[in-house]
């Protein structure tokens, strides 16, 4: 009974909800052609005046998303959402998390798109 | 002992005088050459120093004095002011007094703005420069405050909000006193707001005036905009206008109109890409001239609206100059707004010329292409044949020094829905630039420091670069024209030929506007380091990858 009681423990306690509770992430589908296309409208519109035309910023200015890790999803959402080191800014109450998932799809092209 | 009692009764007298800039002072900016009290160098914005102790000669023997770190990563675009041996600069985050001989802080006073705000600000984090008056230190800040600090100890003394930021309004300017009156431009007009130049009382922050730079049906120009369409029509007023104080007038650049998309406005779209001409006291518009009517390449002419007395056919003429973003530069009668002469200083694509008589563009079908939804090679860029980076005036030689832009780009105007605090443009953002190539189909300068002939247009001389000068430029008496690179060179170069005459490699790139000024018989040049403006963010050149960012103040002198 205490063993059964503490596996459930344990799940409540996994890293994927810990996740969900702090930037409430997304179900993870493969991105559509249609939503890599809006979110290099998005992208344009909201983040190249920061991170560059095309997600070309090659400097120290701004962080060089070409390079973000593409298996970090969740840190992506989470650094979006609620800004980061003070210098990004948060667009939690701009943008929904679907209108992010479709930035980070064009972000998973690395710009070749 | 009557000279020891000269100099006591002289050292009790100074403390009261120390802090105190007056109206008279500032209107002799331009020739105090122990201070720097003006923005521009001047409140004619000629960024000329009448000091010939730098000269061509010695030039090659200057040494940096020292250095002042801003612990700032940002890029510094700020101007200096020098008042009795002080400094005052600001960066984005901070304003600062520092000792001008050895380089010590005095005070420094923290700007915090929210964290939200960089996604308003569309073009550097930044701020451009203070101003002084009256024992107190003005500047601006992102998030659309308007501050006034103690110039001896840097507390504050008033802070107004000019208005809620979020919606897209944000500020960088250096304010300009002109007769007593704080007068403040603002930023936005990328995002779909309606721009202002305010007035504020210097002692107390009361707002005096707003003057609209886009009007409202009813208003006068407010019939060039269809339906509602001036709500989200722009015309931003961020770079310090210039003051002619026998004539009593301010003149300021304005900017572009909003959106890009010209299909969704059609009709002239005043008062964007102008230059007003207005009272300091009221803010009452005198007269204006429009450069780009009806714009779709976010031509600002919000630039500074350069002061000087040339003769025009022979006869001495007040005029007032622009090295305008849509790459002709204009001589207007600074009495009266009469056009006296336009000619374009880069390449240009979008018109054949400007007609003296109407003095609106001979456009070609460039512009009406773009206009109708097509996709057009456009020259220059919406970056324009000259971006925000401040020319200098040398009256004796009659030659503008310009940071001139050698880039075009591919052009298309696409849909675009108004959503407060976001971007409204209606052009697409992802097409890139055209570069300039040589004839054998290498890369080709993307930027030229040019010695320009006002009335002309044409080039004496030119020093290009393989990125674009993004610094402001000063022009002295000594013959020598300073200006920085982005790749960090602090130059000096000969003011008749061109020729390079010293070069200082600075830690970062330089975005900074340099000033001089005189200090116990000694010349010095100053500016600052600090890339991460407009080129950085938008021209997605790799080569900077190799440029650190990292704020600093350098001074120069010719070494003994």
């Amino acid at each position: 009974m205490a063993l059964a009681l503490t596996g459930v423990a344990l799940s409540a306690l996994s890293p994927s909800s810990v996740a969900q509770q702090s930037a409430k992430v997304p179900p993870d589908p493969p991105p559509t052609p249609k939503q890599v296309e809006r979110g290099k409208q998005s992208f344009a519109i909201h983040c190249s005046h920061c991170h560059g035309m095309n997600m070309v910023s090659a400097g120290d200015v701004t962080y060089d998303l070409r390079q973000f890790p593409h298996d970090q999803r969740e840190r992506f959402f989470e650094s979006v959402t609620n800004g980061r080191n003070n210098r990004m800014p948060p667009w939690g109450d701009v943008l929904s998390q679907d209108e992010i998932a479709d930035i980070w799809a064009y972000v998973l092209t690395g710009g070749k798109r | 002992m009557k000279r020891i009692l000269m100099a006591a009764a002289i050292a009790a007298v100074l403390p009261f005088a120390a802090q105190a800039q007056t109206d008279q002072q500032l209107v002799k900016g331009a020739s105090d050459t122990k201070d720097v009290l003006n923005y521009g160098m001047g409140y004619n914005l000629e960024r000329y120093s009448p000091l010939t102790q730098i000269n061509k000669e010695n030039a090659k023997k200057l040494v940096p004095v020292w250095n002042y770190s801003y612990d700032d990563n940002r890029s510094e675009e700020s101007q200096p002011l020098v008042y009795q041996g002080v400094i005052y600069v600001t960066t984005n985050s901070a304003t600062m007094a520092i000792d001008a001989k050895t380089g010590r802080q005095i005070w420094k006073t923290k700007v915090e703005y929210p964290p939200e705000t960089p996604r308003i600000v569309c073009c550097g984090i930044i701020n451009r420069g203070a101003a002084l008056y009256d024992g107190k230190v003005f500047r601006t800040t992102l998030d659309a405050n308007v501050i006034a600090l103690d110039a001896k100890t840097g507390k504050e003394v008033w802070k107004q909000n000019a208005i809620n930021f979020k919606d897209g309004y944000s500020m960088t300017v250096a304010p300009l006193i002109a007769d007593g009156v704080v007068i403040t431009g603002i930023s936005g007009a990328e995002y779909g707001t309606r721009l202002f130049i305010d007035g504020w009382d210097a002692a107390t922050g009361k707002h005096l005036w707003r003057t609209y730079t886009v009007p409202q049906k009813g208003e006068p120009g407010g019939d060039t905009w269809p339906g509602d369409t001036a709500q989200h029509g722009g015309g931003s007023t961020w770079i310090t206008g210039s003051f002619d104080p026998e004539l009593h007038t301010v003149y300021w650049g304005i900017g572009n109109p909003g959106p890009f998309n010209a299909a969704v406005r059609k009709g002239d779209n005043l008062y964007t890409d102008c230059v007003l001409a207005l009272d300091p006291k009221t803010g009452k518009i005198k007269w204006y001239y429009q450069f780009s009517p009806n714009d779709p390449f976010d031509y600002d002419s919000v630039a500074e609206m350069v002061l000087a007395d040339i003769k025009v056919k022979g006869k001495p003429t007040k005029v007032v100059m622009d090295a305008n973003r849509n790459g002709f530069f204009y001589v207007l009668d600074r009495t009266n707004g009469k056009l006296l002469a336009a000619n374009a200083y880069v390449n240009v694509n979008w018109a054949k010329g400007i007609d003296m008589k109407t003095g609106r563009p001979i456009e070609t079908d460039v512009i009406a292409k773009a206009r109708a939804g097509e996709k057009v090679d456009l020259w220059p860029s919406i970056l324009g044949g000259k971006n925000w980076e401040p020319i200098a005036f040398d009256p004796k030689r009659g030659l503008a020094f310009a940071n001139t832009l050698n880039m075009g780009m591919p052009y298309k105007a696409i849909p675009a829905d108004y959503k407060a605090g976001e971007m409204y443009l209606g052009m697409d953002l992802t097409q890139g630039w055209i570069w300039p190539k040589d004839k054998n189909g290498k890369d080709a300068p993307r930027g030229y420091l040019k010695a320009i002939d006002p009335l002309t247009g044409k080039a004496k001389w030119q020093a290009g670069s393989d990125m674009p000068r993004f610094s402001g430029v000063l022009a002295t008496a000594g013959g020598v024209v300073f200006s920085g690179r982005l790749t960090g060179e602090f130059e000096a170069f000969d003011s008749d030929t061109g020729k390079r005459l010293w070069s200082f490699k600075t830690g970062s790139g330089i975005e900074g506007q340099p000033i001089t000024w005189e200090q116990n018989g000694v010349q010095y040049v100053a500016v600052s380091s600090g890339i991460g403006g407009v080129y950085s963010l938008f021209s997605g050149d790799e080569r900077l990858k190799d440029i650190p960012a990292g704020g600093s103040l350098w001074v120069f002198a010719v070494q003994k």
